[in-house]
């Protein structure tokens, strides 16, 4: 049965990475300047702050949950880094702060989905819609100003030319990748996913599990958050709107299924990197947003349309 | 408190006195009726605003509260949420409740004019401010307190293209697609564009939504693609997105609209060129003013107030901070 599952999710990885090689391939031959190294410079700094959110979506969605709340978070912890990010105080303390709030909304959907037995949508709808609220009142409902040269270094910076961003993705990527594949946590995160009334009598602590993934997904938005307000200078409440679709896009699209307990990292970055390219494709291209809105849902619904006709006929 | 009550007498006396003397004819009853109200504790009016999620709308709440509190009026603000529904709503209860009069920025220009001529019809003044309804004078509002969109984006426009001499690569990003205020500022945008053909628009203009980040991203992938001179935005936090795109001092012509306190501190570091206000405290103001004044039985001179724009750059910019 695993054996079988696995195999299930190789194929899967290998047909997104293959419609996202002719993404890439179609877009190179319809306009040459998109496989600058400039731009793929830009492309990795875009889908750095989407790819740890879609990190931390993942577990929860490996585990059989579901994250509605991780937008809202990351503007609520970007005003308080924004806040904190003045020059009055070292920079680690608004990493800390808004790692910290990000961690506590995390833990409060935990607990309200497994110790509470709330539906997760339901859980985090209500998160969602309370941080955002926290965001607006902390803030005033104005955009925060002043944010250090210092901070502002932190997004803007680069190692060897990759994106300081792009760095702290592959970071999450590398601690993200080695919990799933090698770690018991990781093994007991599936478990959950795959079946929660047989990983309990397993003996698995389901509660503390189910609780932990919201934690790390919160955890990460927390940090979004903090390297938001480094990109875009300034702390906005209505940042980050709608970026929960965009996660749990691209967990959907890398092979991640729904119903938990199956996917793996390697489809989550090609997933994340899809819906990036696709945007930045669209504007290199000049097509108006009214057509891009129509172009990228029928890339994702004909995306994971393929992959699973694709799963399908191996099988 | 004994004072109180010998002014409410002495108008009610007084009321008595007119209605007598002039044969008590229907307006003046009503207009002494209201002042007598004025006396007790001032006018009751509600600002229905369309949200308070930025600064320019944070602008507006504070003016008004200032506003109000000079006249010694019962300001009471409430926010729609960007729901038009919830505005409606709003609008019924606060009739219901008795307010004196109702002021609000219209989420939908098409959705509140049966509410707005229900609260008319009950003696309510109803004004509206900030961007227009359809047709708004025939569903009994008393007034239009606004700035003008079109005005802003020509001012925007006219100035980029002084200092691209009439010719250049521009690119423009837009609020969400199909909001009203944006639409004027593209027409405006158009307006001055037809003077100029050499200013050439070589991408369609992307819907950022009002939103940094995305503005950010749109325009880092311009820029790898797309010789651009101008880069002009419908509002400042998209602008500020460009320009953090673009660098500081990139050359690139960067400019906004509204004045908000995020435009200026990228005016000052010289990531965007310039922008133009979008006085919202005054014009909420203002709608408070004509407000009293129809309360008051007094007629405004002119029942649309606009407010004049201005375009702020690193010449003067200390002045609006």
């Amino acid at each position: 049965m695993k054996q079988n599952r696995n195999v299930k999710a190789l194929i899967s990885d290998y047909f997104i990475f293959v419609i996202f090689i002719a993404l890439v391939i179609g877009l190179t031959i319809m306009k040459p300047s998109f496989i600058q190294p400039g731009n793929l410079v830009n492309i990795l700094k875009q889908a750095s702050i989407n790819g740890i959110l879609s990190f931390g979506m993942m577990f929860v969605i490996l585990a059989g949950g579901f994250d509605m709340s991780v937008g809202s978070t990351v503007a609520f912890a970007g005003i308080l880094a924004a806040l904190l990010g003045n020059g009055n105080y070292p920079l680690i303390l608004p990493l800390i702060v808004a790692m910290f709030a990000g961690l506590c909304v995390g833990i409060v959907n935990g607990v309200g989905v497994s110790v509470g037995e709330l539906p997760p949508f339901i859980m985090t709808l209500g998160t969602m819609t309370g941080v955002r609220g926290l965001a607006l009142l902390v803030s005033n409902g104005k955009p925060i100003t002043g944010i250090s040269p210092e901070y502002r270094a932190i997004a803007a910076g680069d190692i060897f030319g990759i994106p300081m961003l792009a760095v702290f993705l592959i970071i999450v990527i590398i601690i993200c990748s080695f919990i799933t594949s090698k770690t018991v946590y990781g093994r007991r995160v599936y478990a959950c996913g795959g079946n929660l009334q047989a990983a309990r009598v397993a003996g698995i602590n389901t509660t503390f599990i189910r609780i932990s993934t919201f934690a790390i997904a919160g955890l990460l938005a927390g940090f979004c958050g903090f390297l938001m307000t480094s990109r875009v200078t300034i702390g906005q409440p209505t940042a980050a709107e709608s970026y929960e679709m965009d996660a749990i896009t691209a967990c959907v699209v890398g092979g991640v299924s729904m119903s938990g307990g199956v996917g793996k990292p390697w489809g989550v970055v090609v997933g994340s990197l899809l819906i990036t390219v696709i945007a930045n494709g669209l504007d290199i291209l000049g097509v108006s947003s009214h057509w891009q809105k129509i172009v990228k849902g029928l890339i994702i619904v004909l995306a994971v349309l393929i992959d699973v006709k694709g799963k399908g006929k191996k099988n | 408190m004994k004072m109180k009550k010998f002014t409410a007498l002495a108008m009610a006396a007084l009321m008595a006195a007119s209605m007598t003397a002039c044969g008590g004819s229907k307006g003046d009853s009503a207009s002494a009726s209201t002042s007598a109200a004025a006396e007790e504790g001032g006018f009751k009016i509600a600002l229905i605003q369309q949200h308070q999620t930025n600064a320019f709308q944070i602008a507006v709440t504070e003016a008004a509260e200032a506003k109000a509190e000079e006249l010694g009026v019962q300001l009471t603000i409430l926010s729609a949420d960007q729901d038009a529904a919830t505005q409606i709503s709003q609008i019924e209860q606060c009739t219901n409740e008795g307010y004196d009069a109702i002021l609000y920025e219209p989420v939908d220009p098409d959705a509140l004019g049966d509410a707005s001529k229900v609260a008319a019809d009950k003696g309510v003044i109803v004004i509206n401010i900030i961007s227009a309804c359809t047709d708004w004078e025939s569903f009994g509002i008393s007034a239009l307190s606004c700035g003008d969109n079109v005005t802003a984006g020509e001012t925007e426009m006219q100035h980029v293209a002084d200092l691209l001499g009439g010719k250049g690569n521009i690119a423009i990003l837009t609020g969400p697609s199909g909001d009203s205020g944006g639409l004027q500022r593209l027409e405006g945008y158009e307006n001055i564009l037809a003077n100029y053909p050499d200013m050439v628009q070589v991408v369609e203009p992307a819907d950022c939504g009002w939103d940094t980040a995305s503005a950010q991203a749109t325009v880092e992938s311009w820029l790898s693609a797309y010789d651009l001179d101008a880069i002009v935005c419908e509002n400042d936090g998209m602008a500020v997105g460009a320009g953090n795109a673009a660098g500081a001092d990139s050359g690139i012509i960067i400019t906004g609209v509204d004045g908000t306190p995020d435009g200026f501190e990228a005016i000052n570091d010289g990531r965007i060129t310039g922008t133009v206000s979008q006085d919202g405290g005054a014009m909420a103001a203002n709608g408070i003013e004509a407000a009293v004044k129809l309360l008051k039985g007094e007629t405004l001179e002119n029942n649309t107030i606009i407010t004049t724009n201005v375009w702020i750059d690193k010449e003067n910019v200390a002045e609006f901070e």
